[in-house]
């Protein structure tokens, strides 16, 4: 398409407010975080550091069980979370009876406060009242009847995984829909082939929505890079640093007024979410999911 | 010259309209004395009466910030980017960055010109929060935090009062963990607020009153650590983690002994405990380190909330605040506010004799008490090391770290 030179304006001029709003509210903090992340900044004053506030970030161990714990959010999300709501999705696109009231219950979690699911799980996990320990010590494992699932330093980040993982809806919903547009040709072409459901769905449904998958693989990478409130309101990061992530690491920084180490760990962590992404990419192009 | 005319006329108008129809002035307060607080009913009454005082001229509009971290963080992010709250309240652990922030409304000209305000606040409280000639933070709330324990369940497992050392009080949580009961109530989450404050007694107690100017490398710290995880033994198997209604949850419910709190907590007892708690609750000074530099009786505690606000290019408006930061510190009002809630406060004032026995007791002690030390947070003059704390007590209740190593956690927060 070739753009007229008195076209360019007019091109310029319709962009201009978007690309204001994205400069204001992206570019300039990104380089403010960039600048401020050489410096001692407390919120009143700063001076420069250089590099320090890396090598200190890069020297703490706490830092880097923050990074370790982000990577072990992600690989779950991708490995598990990813592929059980794409099951399910699969499950639900034949339309079986009372498939919608499955659709809607599975998605019901996306809607609540997601501080409202942290202490719903914090009092199953209880140890002293909560409702796992009691079915398992119903079912005569007596041995956990009163396990801190959250306190003790092997089922703490175990523990904080597992719940979220039934949490599907999204990406439930997401790839349910790309079902939606599939071509009812190619399965009845498959039955009369004598194709069962499964043939159907693993030679029919999931390479065309692929593309759909990969994109969910693409938002729980993201999403998870994210995590804060699950880790902020059920652990706080411990028992002993060892379920801290990223955002959460910054904001404790922030929270004490190192805001030049809080705005270095930021910048690691972006640069870490762009190494991560182009990965994916480089991962993912190779299956031409584009 | 018509123009003129009119223009004139137009100008006179809009200043008469200004002077005659003047707009009310509205305070913002975010206010954390909201909700469960003890003292969010009289504090929102005395906002009622003072904005019916003075209707149509100044009202002061609360808003509510249930969560004190939130809060916290909320105020330094205005301290750094941008103008602070009409009013607010503030901690100790923020007035560093709030004086250097030269944000806050420097109250020296008008505690000079009323004296009578001034007169309501004793001794060097002012002067000591005086910083080059300004003082941002009016002294507001104190709090001391001894130990309330359940007199029912000390009896039941044989014991009539509460032991003057370590030593007894572990051979109490033996006898206690006995009768199917917890020991103390602890916390490893947030700011491990009571675990902290245990902490906080036991080092003193071992350190004497001046042990936050030896450093973390004074034995005290460490022999504080020891007795700490000691004393996990016999708390709730919930206590990792716990958060602080978690670990108050236990106390009002009965199922543990002994608990650690504050003056604004009293009212908790009666509102949120199972029927007949209070009346089975004593307060005692924490027990003793056995050879610590400490002295029998001694408590730890310290200024809570200072009252302060952001500072104000509109004069009416900081005569308004003013107006009611008086009414606030007014000694009738400060006496409602200590009754209803039980919390204590700097201002001079007289307290009914119909207090609670709780408070009068709290009072009592800490009026004899040899010291008052600083708790931990405060006293360590180290945000970063405070932050740390719940994490370097949970590594060191799950055997992760040494009681050694726990203080090295702490050394290496700094």
């Amino acid at each position: 398409m070739i753009i007229r030179k008195e076209d360019r304006i007019w091109l310029f001029l319709f962009i201009m407010p978007s690309l204001s709003l994205f400069v204001v509210f992206f570019i300039i903090p990104i380089i403010f975080l960039f600048t401020t992340s050489f410096t001692n900044w407390d919120g009143i004053e700063a001076d420069f550091v250089g590099l320090d506030n890396y090598i200190k970030l890069f020297n703490n161990k706490t830092f880097i069980r923050s990074i370790v714990n982000n990577i072990y959010w992600i690989l779950s999300s991708a490995l598990i979370q990813v592929p059980l709501a794409l099951i399910i999705a699969l499950l639900l696109s034949h339309r079986s009876r009372g498939w919608k009231v499955f659709r809607t219950i599975l998605f019901i979690p996306q809607v609540v406060s997601s501080a409202a699911i942290a202490l719903l799980w914090m009092a199953l996990y209880n140890s002293e009242y909560g409702l796992i320990n009691f079915i398992l010590d119903s079912i005569g494992l007596e041995e956990y009847k009163n396990h801190n699932w959250l306190g003790t330093l092997s089922t703490a980040q175990p523990a904080l995984l597992a719940f979220w993982l039934c949490y599907v809806g999204y990406y439930m919903i997401i790839m349910l829909a790309k079902t939606s547009s599939i071509s009812e040709d190619y399965y009845d072409a498959a039955k009369i082939d004598g194709a069962l459901q499964f043939h159907m769905d693993w030679f029919i449904t999931s390479p065309l929505i692929r593309s759909t998958f990969f994109t969910c693989l693409i938002l729980g990478v993201i999403f998870n890079l994210r995590q804060f409130e699950f880790v902020y309101l059920m652990t706080n990061g411990g028992p002993a640093n060892k379920t801290g992530v990223l955002v959460l690491y910054i904001w404790k920084e922030l929270q004490i007024q190192r805001l030049g180490l809080g705005n270095a760990a930021g910048v690691i962590m972006i640069a870490f979410g762009i190494i991560l992404l182009l990965l994916m990419r480089r991962i993912l192009r190779s299956q031409n999911y584009n | 010259m018509r123009y003129f005319f009119i223009s004139f006329m137009f100008i006179l108008t809009f200043m008469f309209n200004n002077l005659l129809f003047a707009k009310e002035i509205s305070i913002s307060w975010p206010s954390i004395w909201v909700a469960k607080d003890s003292k969010a009913k009289v504090i929102r009454q005395l906002v009622n009466e003072f904005n019916q005082a003075n209707s149509g001229k100044i009202k002061v509009v609360l808003e509510d910030q249930t969560d004190y971290d939130l809060y916290a963080q909320k105020l330094t992010a205005q301290l750094a980017t941008g103008k602070l709250p009409d009013i607010f309240t503030i901690g100790s652990d923020l007035r560093d960055i709030f004086y250097r922030s030269n944000k806050g409304l420097d109250f020296v000209p008008h505690l000079d010109y009323d004296s009578n305000w001034k007169s309501r606040f004793p001794g060097n409280s002012l002067n000591s929060n005086k910083k080059d000639g300004k003082i941002y933070m009016l002294p507001y709330e104190l709090f001391v935090t001894p130990v309330i324990y359940n007199k029912k369940l000390l009896k039941n497992a044989g014991y009539e009062s509460f032991p003057k050392s370590y030593k007894e009080f572990i051979k109490m949580c033996k006898a206690i963990k006995k009768t199917g009961k917890i020991c103390s109530s602890q916390m490893t989450n947030k700011n491990a607020w009571t675990s902290m404050l245990w902490y906080s007694q036991i080092l003193v107690s071992a350190g004497g009153p001046d042990i936050y100017n030896n450093g973390l490398d004074d034995p005290a710290y460490l022999k504080a650590a020891v007795i700490m995880r000691e004393m996990f033994n016999y708390t709730s198997s919930d206590a990792l983690g716990a958060t602080a209604a978690v670990s108050a949850g236990h106390f009002l419910n009965e199922r543990s002994a002994v608990f650690m709190n504050g003056p604004w907590f009293i009212k908790r007892y009666t509102t949120e405990g199972i029927p007949g708690l209070h009346d089975n609750l004593v307060i005692a000074p924490a027990p003793m380190v056995e050879g610590g530099k400490g002295g029998m009786g001694g408590y730890i505690g310290g200024r809570q909330s200072s009252l302060a606000a952001g500072k104000q290019t509109d004069k009416n408006k900081e005569k308004a605040i003013v107006k009611f930061l008086k009414w606030l510190t007014e000694p009738d009002n400060v006496a409602r506010l200590s009754y209803d809630s039980g919390a204590m406060f700097i201002i001079k004032t007289e307290l009914p004799d119909d207090m609670d026995r709780l408070f009068k007791d709290m009072s009592k002690q800490a009026g004899n008490a040899p010291y008052v030390a600083p708790i931990f947070i405060n006293g360590i003059n180290s945000l970063s090391i405070a932050r740390e704390f719940p994490q370097a007590l949970s590594a060191l209740v799950l055997d992760d770290v040494s009681p050694k190593e726990f203080v090295q956690m702490l050394k290496d927060a700094k």
